[in-house]
């Protein structure tokens, strides 16, 4: 699973929720362990101050009273307490049956400074216990809290997965993807139902378009297929050629603003393939380069580390064209074919066009301006554009070169980075 | 040739019918695709012309179920719906040509008579030559060498496509749209005088510097190589 948001955040609370744990067990054995000192404090100080050295005097296994001025023969941690005034110590080996005991240094009821001790090992022991029992209990919590954050996160994680897979589907062009999300529970279920509606109408939409075009294509090339029919049988004359002429230049408009809404209208990548932009512009050279120099121009390729895109190859070489075509009606007397890494233009060294009207040139069809073009009236990039948006490339107009000279036209097709 | 048009169109379907039959066809014509398709199983067609949009049976339907019986006919779709999807969808039902209505009538019959041309080679069983000869010019495709009366001639790379174009149809008439179809694989006019660029740099190597021209323009129709 790729960045699942929901698992990392569930993780993340749950690191949390353990550590403010861990932090209060500390806190809570911390203050236990002084509660209990204090008691024993208190219990000694009574213990000292009811008995009498002299007749008390001695250690049973859970005891030591000895006089302040007698501490020898006990271990030296005793001693080092007792010059302290007191304290817990922990010896390396059991003394007596302790190797933790509790010091204070007091007066025994005669006024005599004694030192009294008792062994802290059962209130350890029950110390440790408690631990224990804090410790697991909280492990086990943090356990469960962790089994149920991620699986609630896996959870709304795959309902996550399935919108992301559903919006990648119908990006590519799948407009019958639907998450089939029916349920309405929560706000990931309204997001999917929202979808799946916002889904079916766009397909709906796609679908009536394309009805629309091919029965717009239908009821006029019908008609125009039955003038040119009728034309082709009248007789041979130079009235004939020119209606046919006529005709021809007719259905080549009808074309284009098929082809033009064709392009606007397909989506994703149907009919995708990987192009090498280099072999393309050598083509396209091959292709143009005669027609160029029999026009008394000079055709230039400009490649330096061209990329290979997802495209329409044939789309593209129709974008190309049409710039080419462009540049020969309109340009100077050189036209420049550029591939430049993920991007491929034409560029032409004649009067350019004002910037102010590059928004003006590159309007989307379906107006005519394309179709004014094929008669070289206009400069129409409508076709190039549409072609540009399908393959979500940025279509940028410059003058040739960059610098103060605004002579010029380059025009380029940038393909994303992907 | 003995042919069978399906065109509900009732001036398309006779001006195609009259026309192919004064080039000496034999057209069998329906108005319905039932019929057509009746028709087609029951006889032995050289081609098929299908219009998409039919009543009764669509085209495309037509020539599935054909496909479907394992009769390869050759067939040339006619359509209102010149797109490219449409055309795609045309030779995925095992179409062999598509034609965009309008179209000119000689744009019709050059494909016609294409069709019917591969029919017949493909029938004699002629061997796929690596070689290609026509009178004193010969193509050869492996070494991708060209000779006209044993001398040299070098040939761009679409110069050489279009030489081969044209010399494996001798005779016959090329339109300019099947040249940029087939040649440079453009469904689409290129408004810019590609075609007509490449065929005189073609003719200047191959017909200016010998006697008698190999290839000559038919004004308005296309292109002839050869007699």
């Amino acid at each position: 699973m790729r960045r699942s948001s929901m698992v990392r955040l569930s993780l993340l609370l749950s690191v949390i929720f353990a550590l403010g744990m861990a932090a209060t067990i500390f806190v809570a054995l911390a203050l236990g362990q002084n509660a209990v000192e204090r008691r024993v404090d208190t219990t000694l100080e009574a213990l000292a101050s009811t008995a009498l050295l002299e007749s008390a005097k001695g250690e049973s296994p859970s005891m030591i009273l000895r006089g302040t001025d007698d501490l020898a023969g006990l271990p030296l941690p005793f001693q080092r307490a007792a010059a302290r005034g007191g304290g817990t110590i922990e010896l390396e080996r059991n003394y007596l049956r302790s190797d933790i005991w509790r010091v204070l240094i007091s007066e025994d009821s005669a006024g005599t400074p004694v030192m009294v001790a008792v062994s802290l090992e059962d209130s350890e022991q029950a110390q440790e216990l408690l631990a224990g029992i804090l410790w697991s209990t909280a492990g086990l919590v943090i356990a469960i809290t962790l089994a149920i954050g991620s699986f609630a996160g896996v959870l709304a994680q795959r309902r996550l997965a399935r919108v992301n897979k559903t919006l990648t589907q119908l990006a590519a062009g799948d407009l019958t993807a639907r998450t089939g999300h029916a349920r309405s529970r929560d706000d990931l279920d309204d997001i999917a139902r929202q979808l799946d509606r916002t889904a079916a109408e766009l397909e709906s939409l796609v679908a009536q378009t394309r009805n629309l075009s091919a029965s717009l294509a239908h009821d006029l090339r019908t008609p125009l297929a039955r003038l040119r029919s009728r034309l082709e049988m009248l007789p041979e004359g130079d009235e004939r050629s020119a209606a046919l002429e006529e005709a021809s230049h007719l259905s080549g408009v009808f074309d284009t603003i098929m082809r033009v809404a064709r392009i606007e209208a397909g989506q994703g990548r149907d009919g995708f393939t990987e192009v090498p932009l280099g072999d393309l512009i050598t083509e396209l050279e091959e292709i143009f380069g005669p027609v160029v120099e029999d026009d008394g121009k000079v055709l230039k390729v400009a490649l330096s580390a061209p990329a290979t895109v997802q495209g329409d190859r044939q789309m593209l070489v129709q974008a190309m064209a049409n710039l080419i075509q462009n540049a020969l009606v309109h340009g100077g007397d050189e036209i420049t074919l550029i591939g430049r890494s993920r991007s491929i233009g034409v560029a032409d060294n004649g009067p350019g066009v004002d910037p102010s009207e590059y928004g003006e040139i590159i309007k989307p069809m379906v107006r005519l301006d394309s179709a004014r073009s094929t008669e070289g009236t206009g400069l129409g990039l409508g076709l190039v554009r549409a072609v540009a948006d399908r393959h979500l490339a940025h279509l940028s107009l410059a003058p040739q070169n960059a610098g103060g000279d605004k002579r010029g036209l380059r025009v380029m097709l940038n393909f994303a980075d992907l | 040739m003995r042919i069978l048009l399906l065109e509900d169109d009732n001036q398309l379907g006779p001006w195609i019918a009259g026309g192919l039959r004064e080039e000496g066809h034999v057209v069998d014509h329906f108005d319905d695709g039932k019929d057509a398709l009746i028709a087609a199983m029951g006889q032995d067609y050289d081609l098929l012309i299908l219009d998409r949009m039919v009543p009764g049976l669509d085209g495309l339907a037509v020539l599935k179920s054909l496909r479907a019986s394992k009769d390869t006919t050759p067939a040339l779709f006619l359509t209102a719906l010149g797109e490219v999807d449409a055309r795609v969808e045309g030779f995925e039902a095992g179409g062999d040509d598509y034609l965009t209505k309008p179209f000119a009538f000689v744009e019709l019959s050059a494909r016609v008579n294409a069709l019917g041309r591969r029919r017949e080679t493909s029938e004699s069983g002629e061997a796929a030559s690596t070689i290609l000869r026509y009178a004193d010019l010969s193509l050869d495709l492996l070494t991708r060498r060209c000779e006209r009366q044993g001398q040299p001639i070098e040939l761009m790379a679409k110069e050489f496509k279009l030489l081969e174009y044209f010399m494996r149809r001798p005779g016959r008439l090329v339109t300019r749209t099947m040249l940029l179809e087939q040649v440079w694989d453009m469904s689409f006019d290129p408004t810019t005088s590609v075609v007509e660029t490449h065929i005189s740099r073609l003719r200047a190597k191959i017909d200016k510097p010998f006697e008698g021209a190999l290839l000559r323009t038919r004004r308005g129709e296309g292109y002839v190589f050869g007699q």
